[in-house]
């Protein structure tokens, strides 16, 4: 049986500072938490009484995720550096694994955290009906029509956490190299500004029409063997610039639908779902996330001679 | 022990430190002087594993700090001269976290940090928050963090730096007993009174290179094969002043505030010699001394102040 070590990183990082700030403020923390608490119960009614849709409920959502999640990681390990306590901490018994993990782990359970808080959210907004049986669940619909509304919860699910996963391990990665707290929260923002909204803008400059490409290109995809070699081609692609990106594919992801009349911009949905179409999108950002987390462990065995 | 062979750090064109080797023993605390930009904390780093030398080595009880990295550190303790706590939780916590850190087993834990925070003289202190400490208290507790797991060797750099008095006089007072407790102590300066008091050897770099280092009667003693005589007359100085340049061990004279300071090569003898010679010539002497060689004496004595 593998005996699991104790990582006190990742409980200061997860927990230390937190539980002592709460005792040694109660009133003030005990406030703001209440404060935060009704903001976002009475967000969450908006969105259930004005049935917010899919599209613009994940595009506040990953708007929430690209402000958070940069907070939640650019001081990783640059407040080592700042403050001087790396070398304390390169000279402990903590393995390279174990440092990483006590920052990147703590970043990752904050963005599993504020998904999990947006996930109640998408839910109400996906027409995932559920039988009104009188359950606390049922209360939110009464329809019954999963199939592909499952498929849109989950991949909207994913692409937060994912894009949240992105976000920290960058930050993680840039703030042990930037060693500065200022430039990485920059770096971070800045990057976030000229992939997101500076790159696509310029695209559209040049006049590619996205949202007819993908629909036309789509249309020859009958198998996910065909959206393998879909997204094999669009990955050499200008275009690729905007199926990566979460708000775009949020937009397309909403355009999934199983009834025609409820869309003038039908695609077949198993289209969609054979390209893997949001899924997809959220293993492409796990899989930065860990080559980014995994350079970042590099650098502390080589940098901190671990 | 600690035996440093020939360590050399070099920055591309710059050589930050210049082959260093020096040996200490158990219980010894050495003072590592120099001044600003002379290689100290390079050295330092070095030693603690934090850096990596160019060339060289050291073992520190056979244990090679460059090829055996993750297997010295848990034998040393580092005190850097820019230092940071991990703020928003206790002095215990603190504690706590490098305990762990140390893999220090939970059982032993509270004893082994009651151990270090009265040796610190932190205990009244264990409730409050790592950032509410005054500063001389920080620097407490970051020895105290470097004490956890019971280190053999001590890397200190410049610890008393920014302390007030007090705090100073707490911190070599801890200092001498560490020592005593049989640890290599290695503690930097470039404050010198701040070393004399508890270090018994000394070693003394400039521009990356060790002048000289060793034990400090030992290196006083060696300088001192030049020493200087005051010699204070009652009556006409000139004629005194004639009569010892006679005198075959006497070197330069140089009259200052009514003495003579006196360059005199040879020992005690040969100065009972002398004075016991002026004496019988009918010279009035109303005081005859040697002038004692301090840390600053040395040091000044031995550097150029010159920086790598």
């Amino acid at each position: 049986m593998i005996k699991r070590r104790e990582n006190p990183l990742l409980h200061y990082h997860l927990l230390g500072f937190t539980v002592n700030r709460w005792k040694r403020q109660p009133v003030l923390y005990g406030a703001v938490a209440v404060g935060i608490g009704l903001t976002y119960l009475l967000v969450f009614q908006m969105f259930r009484t004005y049935e917010a849709s899919l599209e613009a409920t994940l595009n506040l959502s990953l708007f929430v995720m690209c402000l958070a999640a940069p907070l939640m990681a650019y001081n990783s390990f640059s407040l080592e550096y700042e403050k001087g306590t790396w070398e304390s901490l390169a000279l402990t018994r903590l393995t390279a694994g174990e440092i990483l993990w006590g920052k990147w782990g703590a970043a990752l359970a904050r963005v599993a955290l504020l998904t999990l808080l947006l996930t109640p959210m998408l839910f109400i907004a996906t027409d995932l009906k559920i039988k009104s049986d009188g359950s606390l669940l049922g209360r939110f619909a009464t329809v019954v029509e999963p199939t592909y509304e499952l498929y849109k919860f989950a991949s909207s699910v994913a692409l937060l956490f994912s894009w949240g996963a992105l976000l920290v391990s960058l930050g993680v990665w840039l703030s042990f190299k930037l060693r500065r707290t200022i430039s990485t929260a920059s770096a971070l923002y800045a990057g976030q500004l000229f992939a997101l909204a500076l790159l696509p803008t310029l695209f559209a400059i040049f006049e590619i029409d996205t949202r007819y490409s993908i629909q036309d290109s789509l249309s020859s995809v009958n198998s996910f063997r065909d959206g393998f070699y879909w997204w094999l081609i669009a990955a050499f692609s200008p275009i690729i610039v905007f199926y990566l990106n979460p708000f775009y594919t949020t937009l397309m992801l909403d355009n999934i639908v199983f009834d025609q009349y409820y869309s003038y911009e039908y695609v077949d949905a198993m289209q969609y779902i054979y390209v893997g179409w949001g899924l997809t999108q959220s293993v492409i950002y796990l899989s930065w996330a860990i080559f980014f987390a995994g350079i970042a462990y590099r650098g502390v065995k080589t940098k901190w001679r671990k | 022990m600690l035996d440093v062979q020939g360590l050399r750090k070099e920055y591309g064109e710059l050589v930050a430190v210049r082959d260093i080797y020096f040996q200490l023993q158990p219980g010894d605390v050495f003072g590592f002087i120099g001044p600003n930009g002379a290689g100290k904390t390079t050295t330092i780093k070095m030693l603690a594993t934090l850096l990596e030398p160019t060339a060289g080595t050291a073992t520190l009880n056979g244990i090679d700090i460059v090829r055996q990295p993750e297997e010295v550190r848990p034998l040393l303790g580092y005190m850097p001269d820019f230092f940071g706590l991990y703020e928003g939780i206790t002095v215990t916590e603190y504690l706590q976290f490098f305990a762990a850190a140390y893999r220090i087993p939970k059982s032993q834990r509270q004893a082994i940090i009651n151990n270090v925070l009265e040796l610190t003289d932190l205990t009244v202190k264990r409730d409050a928050y790592v950032e509410t400490l005054s500063r001389g208290m920080q620097q407490r507790l970051c020895l105290a963090k470097s004490l956890v797991h019971d280190p053999i060797l001590l890397l200190l750099d410049e610890p008393a730096s920014g302390l007030d008095p007090r705090a100073r006089i707490e911190i070599k007072e801890l200092i001498r007993e560490l020592g005593a407790m049989g640890k290599i102590v290695l503690v930097s300066s470039h404050i010198l009174p701040e070393l004399s008091d508890f270090c018994n050897k000394i070693g003394i770099i400039e521009k990356g290179e060790l002048l000289v280092w060793g034990a400090v009667d030992e290196i006083v003693q060696q300088l001192q094969a030049h020493r200087v005589l005051e010699i204070k007359p009652l009556g006409d100085a000139e004629l005194l002043i004639q009569r010892l340049e006679r005198e075959p061990h006497v070197g330069e004279i140089e009259p200052r505030n009514g003495s003579l300071y006196v360059h005199f090569v040879g020992g005690l003898e040969e100065q009972a010699d002398l004075l016991a010679a002026l004496i019988h010539d009918g010279y009035r002497i109303a005081a005859f001394r040697e002038e004692s060689l301090d840390l600053e004496d040395v040091f000044m004595q031995i550097t150029k102040g010159e920086v790598s």
